[in-house]
């Protein structure tokens, strides 16, 4: 089964786009990414799996029933942290963790303590004078509290600091290993590296990629960074490795995207008289701004 | 409760919002309860001062149309329990319907003010749920302020400005009649509720209408060719004056719960249709 599933869900604000038949599937158990840029659709798609949202067409399930869900009872099983994190200024956060744990059964103290205590969480203090990392911290205890088997992130680790992103990622694989599925959005393309199992990337609305991180389109490409010890040669050389462009802050210095072979690749650049080479496999942030180039083509890829 | 069948299950109230939603409340609530016992005090306390002939003679210079206009009547001046429930109860109504039709929008329109429909509305719970959890706390706070003004009422008229003439079984009438018309009132602004986004506006949506209420049944009772007006305003159907005078207005007492819970039903309607976008 899957922990959640969308068949050609769209959403449109009257006449604006919101998202366009994203279909995806997400197994239980795995730790799914979510990425695009600002304003591609990412947090109305989870708005939609929370039923904040009423889909224009298409539908969307978690643990295979169909969203909304009668009762809202299902949602014992998911825990969200949503990307703008908001409270009653005038509770405590211990008085807000006392609030969302109400609406689950949570029999001891002793997980709510750990979470507290990782995530280096003053709980009582007033939620009004809370920074927006502290309440980033709030977001994730009251979303793990209760143990949930799905876990909704909306750009999780935005305003933590990197200590408390690294701890917080620690906390979500464990989770993982004992069976939580992980369905986060981010734009931080570190993060998706570290933890993902698989991605979906989304463009203007639309899917335009969904599968193993490393099966990523344009994953196949080499970085290249290099110089000419021979500037005129320069011009010639790089037309036969591949796109190539100056860095700006290195006059002389050339960054190549190569889809060379790697022998073929290193057979090209040993003709060359070179004062530096440096070869690299691409960031996932070089595909994604790859394929997010105005002329990249859209229409979704799937490798799933 | 397992043995409840699960239709009642569920539109069941959650404690844990009601309890909270009273606890964020419960400042409001207190001001308000001081605000209306202030009203009270000031104006019950004036009753031997309003009664004296000098004034009544004034009040009875007046146009009819002015005095009923007013709520007032010469006789009034000269019985206590006229003079609480036509008169000071008049004005406490029209402070506690504002903060009625305040508190129940402020309860639903605050979650989307301040963010927190991510927070509540994603819990395992029916809107339907959240909102009558909501209702409960409303309820909770209004029979407190209605009993604490029946207490701060009995307590002044039975000890201090009319010992012997205050009237405790027609004083509860109006009381109780006070109490609906706000239960009306709160049932109004719970079904505009869905539809403002910010507390401002549920708290502007609260005080026009609040005026608007009073100043029609003023109008209505002063024009004879506008008298129908008053079928729309909640002070007609509270009736105080009536209560005092030991006949409450029995149309009035089934009118007002039931524009409450209609009130609620199409708040309901509308949380369960509304979309939260980011």
């Amino acid at each position: 089964m899957y922990a959640v599933e969308t068949t050609q869900l769209t959403k449109y604000y009257g006449k604006t786009r919101g998202i366009v038949e994203v279909s995806m599937a997400v197994r239980e158990g795995e730790v799914f990414g979510f990425i695009g840029p600002n304003g591609a659709g990412k947090t109305t798609t989870i708005r939609l799996l929370l039923n904040l949202l009423k889909p224009s067409s298409g539908e969307a399930k978690l643990f295979g029933k169909k969203i909304p869900l009668s009762g809202g009872k299902l949602y014992r099983r998911v825990g969200y942290v949503p990307s703008e994190v908001n409270y009653y200024p005038e509770m405590t956060g211990r008085e807000l963790i006392e609030y969302a744990r109400g609406f689950y059964t949570v029999s001891n103290n002793q997980w709510i303590e750990e979470l507290v205590d990782r995530l280096q969480f003053d709980p009582d203090k007033k939620i009004r004078t809370y920074s927006h990392g502290n309440l980033k911290k709030l977001g994730i205890i009251q979303a793990l509290l209760h143990k949930p088997q799905l876990l909704i992130l909306d750009e999780p680790g935005t305003g933590l600091d990197p200590l408390i992103r690294m701890e917080m990622f620690k906390i979500l694989e464990e989770l993982n290993r004992f069976g939580v599925t992980v369905f986060f959005s981010t734009h931080i393309l570190e993060e998706v590296e570290r933890v993902c199992h698989r991605i979906a990337m989304i463009k203007e609305g639309s899917m335009t990629y969904v599968g193993p991180v490393d099966e990523l389109p344009g994953r196949d490409l080499r970085v290249v960074i290099l110089k000419f010890a021979d500037r005129e040669a320069s011009e010639v050389a790089l037309g036969k490795l591949g796109q190539a462009e100056e860095i700006s802050s290195r006059p002389g210095y050339y960054r190549v995207l190569s889809s060379l072979p790697v022998n073929e690749l290193v057979a090209r650049l040993a003709r060359f008289n070179l004062d530096h080479l440096r070869i690299t496999d691409p960031s996932l942030e070089e595909i994604f701004f790859d394929l997010y180039e105005p002329s990249a083509k859209g229409g979704q890829k799937n490798n799933d | 409760m397992n043995h409840l069948p699960k239709e009642v299950k569920k539109i069941m109230i959650n404690g844990n919002i009601s309890r909270t939603e009273i606890g964020l409340n419960r400042r409001s609530l207190l001001i308000w309860t001081l605000v209306l016992v202030f009203v009270i005090l000031i104006y019950l306390g004036s009753f031997a001062f309003m009664g004296n002939l000098d004034f009544v003679e004034m009040i009875e210079g007046f146009p009819d149309e002015l005095i009923a206009g007013l709520g007032m009547s010469p006789a009034m001046f000269g019985d206590v329990n006229l003079y609480h429930g036509g008169m000071v109860m008049l004005y406490g109504l029209l402070l506690a319907s504002i903060y009625a039709m305040m508190l129940a929008g402020g309860m639903i329109s605050r979650d989307v003010d301040l963010g927190t429909v991510e927070f509540l509305y994603t819990r395992p719970l029916s809107r339907t749920v959240i909102m009558l959890s909501k209702v409960f706390s409303f309820l909770v706070m209004i029979i407190f302020l209605w009993i604490t003004a029946y207490l701060v009422s009995a307590a002044m008229g039975m000890f201090w400005v009319a010992p012997g003439e205050y009237d405790l079984d027609a004083q509860f009438m109006v009381h109780l009649m006070g109490f609906l018309a706000c239960l009306a009132a709160g049932g109004i602004a719970f079904a505009f509720a869905p539809l403002i986004n910010r507390v401002q506006g549920s708290t502007s949506l609260a005080i026009g209408l609040g005026f608007f209420f009073f100043i029609l049944n003023s109008v209505a009772s002063m024009y004879e060719q506008l008298e129908f007006l008053r079928f729309l305003s909640i002070h007609y159907y509270a009736d105080l004056s009536g209560a005092a005078g030991g006949n409450p207005f029995l149309t009035g007492m089934i009118v007002l719960p039931v524009i409450f819970i209609a009130g609620v039903v199409a708040g309901t309607v509308l949380l369960n249709r509304k979309e939260f976008p980011a």
